[in-house]
């Protein structure tokens, strides 16, 4: 009889206990990172007797959660993945947005500025159609300087974003390091596992892979190690190591990511991947950095095909052009860590050899070396580096001066700076130089066979002012000689091609008579209603004439607005793949360890049940009881 | 398979929201009528876009350029045949003049008349456009390209002319100079310019002349020197003979390549010169008319050679006239064919950008109703899904 009362009542504990915990499962069906929780019920040692042996009823063994490592890893793995691809495609799709109009984008605007050329060349005189020229400059200008402007506020929202997200990650590491202690405390103090801070534990994980990477590894006390990078501990147990968000030696405005371990901060900015912080960190690398390059490019190229022009023209009052746009210099920035006393300097030389990348030029024992930046490669430079003989290479030319300690570096960005500083030099219109500054004419006693079709000046620096003669021998052949009567070149004319000589270019048609002459001279000052230099100049803009020749400014703006599509459109694309991977990964995860109410249902219903039993047993066994007592009373 | 309640209610829940937020997407390009709204919607079409934007951007440019020129030249056209009808009319009065029977007082009359289309003819030569730009003053069409001084008529605009660009890859003069207009008429036939020695004392005189041989025709200074009223000799400058013969009224002479013709009566010791042609301004033609005809003086074989070679020049002028009005027609016709042809062009451009980057309404109307239906059936059967409970039916 004691036996089934002890039996029953143990069953009626464990019962109860049962239904506690799916009440519990129950009353957290809709809280999120709650693994539900299940009753392991064990049967208690049989009593031997004679007959065999007897069961003592039930016992609850331990109360678990529902939980897959593999599991929980695969949704932070494909967390950190969504969050890095969505962080990066939301920088990227703010430059595309801004990039992208195809009636207001920058090859819109330059082809505008070339129509106003146009208009400006179908009536050279028309102060009218100069001021059109003028405002179509500056509203290029003003575009460029606003697409620059808006780049740095999108930088400085990414830098804000990497100090927000390194302090996140840091409060999440500690908390992460608390909840190891508490759990290791609560298994060695009961031998139980603590299920609701193991969650708790677990939703801060999932927390922490949205900002980076993570690495998990279980110890034996309960405790959970956290890696990031490769392999850089940021939670031992329950102590967590701090991240923090400091300057680039090279830029004041940007910020690495260090690591602080026993005082020391370890630069681990290349290892960090994924996540948001991953995303923002290539978004900075990729595309935010690149496009103000590349818009400096821009910019150069178009104060320099436009300056040269204007130089090698003639303006409405009969002067030499003045350069039309000024744009901002090379940016030298020498490391903080540096302790010699050299300095750099650098002028842009070669349009055609100038490049968009960043470079590092690092005194390695007691030799420069140049770095690109972009692709990790060495340039090969030539000079000295002195001031009567630069260095030369990639389109710049750097004079170095003092004396450099060995390791010291510059961070040299030949365009980086250029946007900011373009703007409009001239304010007059009359300044414009449409007309060419020489003019050719026929020798009096020619033949009516050849006629001068333009004359222009291609290279300012070149050109000698003074009087040349073209003198034919025959129809096709001719001689060049200048007022000393030198022969500066000579040639095989065909009828249209460019006679080139000194830095200028005369173009006859016809088929000239031996003995015709043309005379070059510097242009009359009336000769205002002249347009050759103008047309010198829309074919200068168009021709391709920047990365080694290969692309036109039109190219430029195009391939940077097409790269930023690509990256915009892989990234949205990538975010959108893995927004699912990570969703069927919760989805797997919460089909194991999220509660079903239905199952619940059943759980409670078995538990009712059992319970009811139970308690019936206890009234049989008063029944035997009674009936044991009320035979003795009557016997 | 275990499915937890909290993954249906959130997996129905995204899935509503990813059918609302696709349906946004095209609702938003239904409204807009572009699907290509940045590069990242199409990186590849955004680019062809931006070209195809910037060539009808350039196009349109050129059709104004085209305007722009027609609009010279159709007003140097103008300007060409006011002077051709002003010359055509000096030489009516020239033919008028080449009377024998007329007094010099008469001459003289015609010769004022001739005066003041002289002056007619300089100011057709000044005239400008619209903005104050002179027509045939080349690229210095700030400056007045001619100014008569005295009976002299000088050139001092450009020797070149600006250019327009009317297509991608032509580019045409947008006038031309006064000095290719007016100035640079050949003198004489083109090839020699014939006349009457100034102290002759007969009665002949000598035509124009024809080349009969250009291969033979050695430029050079010719006498025709007679030593009797039926002996000549034709000598070069060097005083070489070149040939001799006898003369009859009315016959020619014919040397290197050349003929000319003599009419009347020669005296002893006449000459007549043969000279290389140069170039001779319609103007200097029209003040040269104006001199020989006010000149009382001149003997009848003098004015008979001289208004014979005026006529021709008159002819010259207008014939190098029509010359340039023919190259101006060209011009005008070229950029009447570039518009046209850019107008087409235009058109398969917008097409192409159109097709790159606005919306296909029905696919895009297609592709909303199958939106909506998913988003419906999405809804319904959460609905009646979300309602089963097991919870229910426990009492």
């Amino acid at each position: 009889m004691g036996d089934i009362l002890s039996t029953s009542v143990s069953g009626l504990l464990a019962f109860q206990r049962a239904l506690d915990v799916t009440s519990n499962n129950v009353a957290n069906a809709a809280t999120p990172g709650y693994s539900v929780e299940n009753v392991n019920l064990q049967e208690q040692r049989a009593q031997p007797t004679a007959s065999g042996y007897i069961g003592s009823g039930v016992n609850v063994q331990s109360v678990t959660r529902s939980y897959d490592e593999l599991l929980a890893g695969q949704v932070r793995s494909s967390q950190s993945s969504y969050s890095s691809f969505n962080t990066f495609a939301t920088q990227a799709a703010q430059v595309d947005n801004m990039l992208g109009d195809a009636t207001t984008g920058l090859t819109a605007s330059l082809q505008s500025f070339v129509n106003a050329l146009q208009t400006v060349a179908n009536g050279p005189a028309s102060t009218a159609n100069r001021q059109v020229l003028l405002s179509q400059a500056q509203s290029l200008a003003q575009q460029l300087g606003n697409y620059n402007s808006q780049l740095s506020t999108y930088g400085a929202d990414v830098e804000a974003q990497i100090s927000n997200n390194v302090s996140q990650i840091n409060t999440l590491a500690s908390g992460i390091a608390s909840l190891n202690g508490q759990i290791a405390n609560g298994l060695a103090a009961t031998g139980q596992t603590p299920n609701d801070l193991m969650d708790q534990r677990d939703a801060m994980l999932d927390q922490l892979s949205q900002y980076v990477t993570v690495n998990t590894a279980t110890q034996s006390d309960g405790s959970m190690n956290v890696y990031i990078g490769s392999g850089q501990a940021l939670v031992l147990g329950s102590t967590s190591q701090q991240l923090t968000a400091f300057q680039n030696p090279y830029d004041a405005s940007q910020h690495d990511i260090g690591l602080v371990s026993g005082g020391n901060t370890t630069d681990i900015t290349p290892e960090i991947s994924g996540g948001s912080l991953g995303g923002l960190l290539s978004a900075r690398a990729q595309v935010i950095d690149p496009a103000v390059n590349t818009l400096g490019q821009f910019s150069v190229g178009l104060a320099a095909i436009v300056n040269q022009a204007q130089q090698s023209g003639m303006d409405l009052t009969g002067a030499t052009g003045q350069p039309m746009f000024a744009v901002g210099p090379v940016q030298i920035a020498p490391a903080t860590t540096n302790t010699g006393s050299a300095t750099v300097t650098a002028t842009r030389t070669n349009l055609n050899a100038l490049t968009a990348d960043d470079y590092s030029l690092r005194s390695s024992a007691g030799t420069w070396q140049l770095v690109d930046q972009t692709t990790g490669q060495a340039v090969a430079m030539t000079g000295t580096g002195a001031s009567t003989d630069p260095f030369q290479a990639a389109g710049i030319s750097i004079v170095v001066s003092g004396s450099p300690s060995n390791g010291d570096s510059f961070l040299i960005q030949p365009t980086a700076a250029a946007t900011a500083g373009l703007s409009v030099l001239l304010t007059n219109p009359a300044q414009i130089a449409a007309a060419s500054s020489i003019q050719t004419t026929a020798g009096a006693g020619n033949s009516t066979g050849a006629t001068v079709s333009s004359s222009i000046v291609t290279d300012p620096t070149q050109w000698v002012p003074g009087s040349d003669t073209i003198a034919f021998s025959s129809a096709s052949q001719y001689q060049v000689t200048n007022s000393g009567g030198t022969v500066i070149a000579s040639g095989t004319y065909s009828s249209g091609t460019p006679i080139a000589f000194a830095g200028a270019q005369v173009t006859l048609s016809g088929t000239p008579a031996a003995g015709d002459t043309f005379v070059v001279t510097a242009a009359a000052a009336s000769n205002s209603g002249d347009n050759s230099n103008a047309f010198a100049m829309i074919d200068a803009l168009s021709a391709s004439t920047l990365n080694g020749g290969t692309t036109s400014l039109t190219g430029v703006a195009n391939n940077l607005v097409s790269q930023v599509g690509v990256m915009t459109q892989q990234s949205q694309a990538n975010a959108t793949a893995q927004q699912s991977v990570n969703q069927s990964a919760v989805d797997t995860r919460n089909n194991l360890s999220g509660v079903n109410l239905d199952e619940e249902a059943a759980k409670m219903v078995q538990y009712q049940q059992a319970y009811q039993a139970c308690a019936q047993m206890i009234q049989t066994s008063n029944t035997m009881f009674n009936s044991l007592i009320t035979a003795i009373a009557n016997g | 398979m275990r499915i937890s309640t909290l993954t249906f209610q959130s997996d129905a829940l995204s899935q509503m929201d990813a059918l609302q937020s696709e349906m946004a997407t095209t609702q938003n390009q239904l409204a807009t009528g572009k699907k290509l709204n940045s590069a990242a919607d199409d990186p590849a079409g955004m680019a062809q876009v931006n070209l195809l934007n910037n060539q009808l951007s350039a196009s349109t440019q050129y059709v104004t350029n085209g305007n722009y020129a027609s609009a010279n030249l159709q007003l140097e056209e103008q300007a060409m045949s006011d002077a051709t009808n002003l010359l055509q009319s000096a030489r009516d009065l020239a033919v008028q003049a080449n009377n024998s029977a007329l007094t010099a007082t008469q001459r003289q009359d015609i010769a004022s008349q001739l005066q003041q289309q002289l002056q007619d003819l300089v100011a057709i030569g000044n005239r400008t456009d619209s903005d104050g730009n002179y027509l045939f003053a080349g690229t210095s069409n700030r400056t007045q390209p001619f100014a008569q001084l005295g009976s002299s008529v000088s050139y001092s605009g450009a020797a070149n002319v600006s250019q327009v660009q009317i297509s991608s890859n032509q580019r045409i003069s947008s006038g031309d100079t006064g000095a290719s207009v007016f100035m640079n008429v050949p003198a004489g036939n083109g090839t020699f310019v014939t006349a009457v020695g100034a102290a002759n004392t007969g009665s002949a005189s000598i035509g124009p002349g024809t080349v009969t041989d250009a291969g033979a025709w050695v430029p050079d200074t010719y006498t025709i020197a007679f030593s009797s009223p039926t002996q000549y000799q034709v000598t070069n400058s060097s005083g070489t003979v070149i040939t001799s013969g006898t003369y009859a009224d009315g016959g020619s002479i014919a040397f290197n390549g050349i003929q000319v013709a003599i009419n009347g009566t020669p005296a002893s010791a006449d000459r007549f010169t043969v000279t290389p042609a140069g170039t001779a301004s319609a103007f200097s033609t029209l003040s040269s008319l104006v001199t020989t005809l006010s000149n009382p003086n001149l003997s009848s074989a003098q004015l008979t050679t001289q208004m014979g070679g005026a006529l021709q020049q008159i002819d010259a002028a207008i014939t190098n006239l029509n010359n340039v009005s023919a190259s101006v027609g060209a011009r005008l016709n070229s950029i009447t064919s570039s518009q046209s042809s850019a107008q087409s062009t235009q058109t398969n451009l917008q097409q192409s950008i159109s097709q790159l980057s606005d919306v296909d309404y029905a696919a895009a109307i297609t592709q909303l109703n199958t939106q909506e239906l998913s988003l419906q059936a999405a809804q319904e059967s959460y609905a009646s899904i979300a309602k089963l409970s097991l919870f229910n039916y426990i009492q």
